[in-house]
């Protein structure tokens, strides 16, 4: 089937089969990063946001995102800069694979995640075995911090 | 002093493609006509292969060929494959060891095909008795896994030892052990059990090869070590070392793991025999059951004390099950060197270790962040609580009579002219007594307070890790195109933040903005060598190099490429303790364990990036507690059998305890950047702190983990009350289960 949908703020067409994943396709049309690890909806690393929920693009149908806006970490520092350079500041990585899912993921807090407790429960669906959390929850609530001065300035 | 964590002056190299999605990690390369490998595996522990039948996947359309050992043996000749013990083949040839090792490889033209194509491959097996127990292999009358292991190229065993024998380690004197024990006041004896789990990074593994003129042949991929993946595929397959070519491209975590199983090589060998590029990327399940994975354990210690606590002696004795091949581990030894610097904490009369690797056919083992060292921790720790019980003496004052001090000979005669065990023990008891806010002793991520009825417990377990001299490697330094420096590096950045550092010391050496230093890991052919990412020799072998580096550039003018080729270091080694202190609240009625909090304090002496510093610290700990509390790669009957990262259940932000770290500052380090080791510290004692915590709450010791709830709930409810959780619920059970396992087992068996 043809889907065709927005990708990054840019109009997206791709000739996909019924079974393919939105992950595949994305990684086939050369965005490779977002990442492929467990492909069964665990792990996190393949994030993505469809009309602006964060979804594990490795079990979501490509053939469902059709006519959708769909956002992926090499947009990122477009559509949420401030979590971006939260997480450039705050040092919220290390090998970096888990890094692009937790930035989509955290892109799509709302204002209601605000203290550690819920930024965590947020993030436990993205996996990281590198770095113990400390840095990305700190970069969340940083990335939260900023985005609430953006909304609403002292 | 607690740190309130600073924030580096200058972000990681890699961290803004990291954070936009620019880093190009091995699977996100894929050169133009490159053919896709997929791997036909055994699904079976044990067999002769008596026949592969490929007719049924050549029949579909994009299928290029199907591949056999006996291909890869008319073009390569018949050496086995290995980092130390070369005993593994490439592709099985007549006989399978474990389930998971290649039988064949399906070539198509996409990756699709390929994996379609491999399930349609049909292999006839004999099947033979499994070797699926450490213990039961090294006895007498068990089946051969290996028909000569001593004849393999590199082999550490000969023939006077059991056939099954991997490989040993002895260190100490057993004899005396027995003498000093004879008189100890209190002695305890026990043995403890760890699982199979897997080193949990989140990428896949993953390569590349590339047929290159003249034979040669250029690979790319997961690889931490790459001037030993190098020598390893030379060898393999016939090759001059120049001929092989290991392309640089950074790694989505190893923690040991990616250090050189067969794969790399077999992938290089398929891109030679088909003279196309060839890609052979696992699914994550297929790297859990086929790639290698931690080494379970057996550990019996006996430990003695005097009247007062203080330690006298310390036997520990070891029986690891290695898995089929011995092939992935790197030290010379063929063996864990955290076993045989386990009794390194204490001062001690005596002491003796012995490490015994079985061979089973069960997943090959190999290295997961300090190798050997957690198991042994969990023994030895454990024991000592058990000994302090018996002795009447609480379980720090027991550990801080005997802990080393400056100027101490440890048990291995080395006198440490700093060791600061008393420090660190008690640096981390009193930031456990002053958490900040109560809060801060509480799991962060808890959604509802700790139930009333459920108990709590508080345990305390220590390690002593070396920082040996900087090693060898070899850097070079280059004025680049636009004014900037250019430094070349041998290995990958694997997410310590190593190629950071580099860029960071640089610029301090030269006196520049670090902003004008590029830092670049660089092809196999660019630079002498390097050993690869590990045993956290990273950071002290770099920083000296860098020294090395910058005087040079400043000697030859600063203007023109140096290149520096550091040998082993001759300075004076430094110790570190890790001490933690880890809370539990334990659910009377269920057996279920949470984990508050767990403190660390750590003994160190230059900290170069703080942020990158603390999540060696944080992530070790972690991986600590899941090692703990959640993760077992249930290897039973020879299977991997949930080979998928839902069952490995890493722990996730919001189980994880709280974690708070008291640096230990001051300390003597290594080399011209005056530091010490951290990556694999604080991974090694956590587990037995918890289970210290969990005896305390409970008032019954859990010693085999993961400390599931079952097994608290068994230790608490078996009706004899037995000693682990495992022996109580198999004699409520009537051992039913093994029982009727061992009776089938016996029925299916080949005579
Ligand atoms: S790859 Fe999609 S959740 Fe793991
Ligand atoms: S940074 Fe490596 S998995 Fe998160």
């Amino acid at each position: 089937m043809k889907m065709h949908a927005r990708v990054n703020g840019s109009p997206f067409v791709a000739e996909v089969p019924a079974t393919s994943s939105l992950l595949e396709v994305l990684r086939g049309a050369g965005l490779t990063g977002t990442k492929e690890g467990c492909r069964i909806g665990v792990c996190g690393v393949c994030t993505v946001l469809v009309d602006n929920r964060p979804v594990s693009s490795c079990l979501y149908l490509a053939g469902c995102a059709d006519g959708a806006d769909i956002w992926t970490v090499e947009g990122m520092a477009e559509h949420a800069p401030s979590v971006v350079d939260a997480f450039v500041e705050c040092e919220g990585m290390q090998c970096g694979i888990c890094t692009p899912g937790q930035i989509v993921a955290v892109a799509s807090m709302g204002p209601d995640v605000r203290d550690e407790r819920d930024v965590r429960h947020y993030l436990s669906g993205n996996l990281c075995r590198c770095t113990g959390y400390g840095t990305i929850v700190e970069a969340a609530l940083d990335a939260q911090a900023r985005r609430r001065d953006e909304v609403a300035p002292a | 002093m607690t740190l309130a964590w600073p924030r580096v002056a200058g972000p990681r190299v890699d961290a803004r493609d990291k954070a936009t999605g620019a880093t190009r990690y091995s699977a996100d390369v894929e050169p133009e006509g490159a053919l896709h490998a997929a791997v036909v595996r055994s699904t079976v522990p044990h067999a002769e292969v008596l026949a592969v039948d490929a007719s049924a996947a050549l029949a579909i359309r994009g299928v290029t060929a199907v591949v056999t050992a006996q291909d890869l043996e008319r073009r390569f000749g018949d050496e086995l494959c290995g980092r130390r013990v070369r005993d593994m083949p490439l592709l099985a040839r007549d006989k399978v060891r474990f389930s998971g090792e290649g039988i064949a490889v399906v070539l198509a033209t996409t990756r699709q095909v390929a994996e379609d194509a491999a399930a349609l491959v049909v292999v006839e097996y004999r099947e033979l008795t499994p070797v699926l127990d450490a213990l039961a292999a090294l006895g007498p009358g068990s089946p051969r896994v290996h028909e000569a292991p001593w004849r393999y190229d590199g082999a550490v065993v000969d023939q006077s030892h059991p056939p099954n024998l991997q490989s040993e380690l002895v260190e100490g004197d057993p004899v005396a052990v027995d003498e000093v024990l004879g008189r100890a006041a209190h002695v305890v004896t026990r043995t403890y059990r760890t699982p199979s789990g897997h080193q949990g990074y989140l990428e896949p593994q993953c390569w590349t090869a590339s047929p290159r003129p003249g034979g040669r042949v250029a690979l790319l991929g997961t690889v931490k070590a790459p001037y030993r993946l190098r020598e390893q595929t030379a060898k393999t397959l016939g090759l001059a070392l120049e001929a092989v070519e290991i392309d640089p491209v950074p790694l989505g975590g190893d923690f040991g793991g990616k250090g050189g199983v067969v794969d790399p090589t077999l992938c290089a060998a398929l891109a030679l025999w088909a003279n196309r590029p060839v890609r052979l990327a696992l699914r994550a399940g297929e790297d859990m059951s086929a790639t290698d994975a931690r080494h379970p354990s057996v550990v019996e210690v006996s430990v003695g004390c005097d009247a007062d606590g203080a330690l006298l002696a310390l036997r520990v004795d070891a029986v690891f099950d290695g898995g089929a091949y011995a092939a992935v581990k790197p030290i010379p030894s063929a063996n864990l060197h955290g076993m045989a610097e386990c009794a390194l904490g204490y001062r001690l009369e005596a002491f003796s270790v012995r490490s015994a690797i079985a061979y089973t056919t069960t997943l090959p083992k190999g290295h997961m962040r300090a190798p050997g060292a957690p198991q042994a921790a969990f023994a030895i720790e454990s024991a000592l609580d058990e000994l302090a019980s018996a002795a009447g003496v609480s379980p720090v004052e027991l550990r801080r009579r005997s802990v080393l001090s400056g100027g101490d000979r440890d048990a291995y005669g080395h006198v440490w002219d700093e060791a600061r065990g008393a420090e660190t023990l008690d640096a981390a008891l009193e930031a456990a007594d002053a958490a900040p806010r109560p809060e801060d002793r509480e799991r962060p991520g808890r959604r509802r307070p700790v139930p009333s009825g459920w108990r709590r417990g508080r345990g305390v377990a220590l390690y002593a890790r070396p920082t040996a001299p900087p090693a060898t490697t070899s850097l070079r330094l280059a004025p680049g195109d636009d004014g900037r420096l250019v430094v070349e590096l041998p290995f990958p950045e694997t997410g310590t933040g190593s190629h950071s550092v580099v860029r960071d010391e640089l610029a301090a050496a030269l006196g520049v903005d670090p902003e004008n230093v590029e830092v670049r890991q660089v092809s196999t052919g660019l630079l002498p060598y390097d050993p690869g990412v590990g045993a956290s020799r990273v950071t002290v072998g770099l920083t000296a190099a860098v020294h090395q580096l910058a005087s040079r550039w400043w000697e030859s003018g600063g203007t023109e490429a140096v290149t520096v080729e550091t040998g082993s270091g001759t300075d004076r080694p430094a110790l570190s303790y890790c001490a933690q202190v880890a809370d539990v609240a334990v659910d009377p009625e269920t057996g279920q364990v949470l984990v508050s909090s767990v403190v660390t304090a750590a003994d160190v002496a230059s900290v170069l990036r703080p942020r990158s510093h603390r999540m060696q610290i944080d992530g070790g700990t972690v991986m600590g507690y899941g090692f703990a509390c959640l993760e077992d790669l249930l290897e039973r009957d020879g299977q991997v059998w949930a080979p998928n990262l839902a069952e490995l259940r890493l722990p996730t932000a919001a189980d994880v305890p709280s974690l708070r770290t008291v640096l230990v500052e001051g300390g003597r380090g290594v080399g011209p950047a005056n530091v010490k080791a951290v990556g694999e510290l604080t991974n090694v004692p956590t587990a037995a702190a918890i289970a210290n915590a969990v005896a305390e709450a409970t008032g019954r010791r859990v010693r085999q983990l993961p400390l599931t709830a079952e097994r608290v709930f068994w230790a608490l409810h078996g009706e004899t009350g037995g000693e682990t959780g495992d022996e109580a619920r198999d004699e409520a059970r009537g051992e039913a289960r093994n029982v009727a396992r061992g009776v089938a087992r016996g029925e299916e068996g080949p005579a």
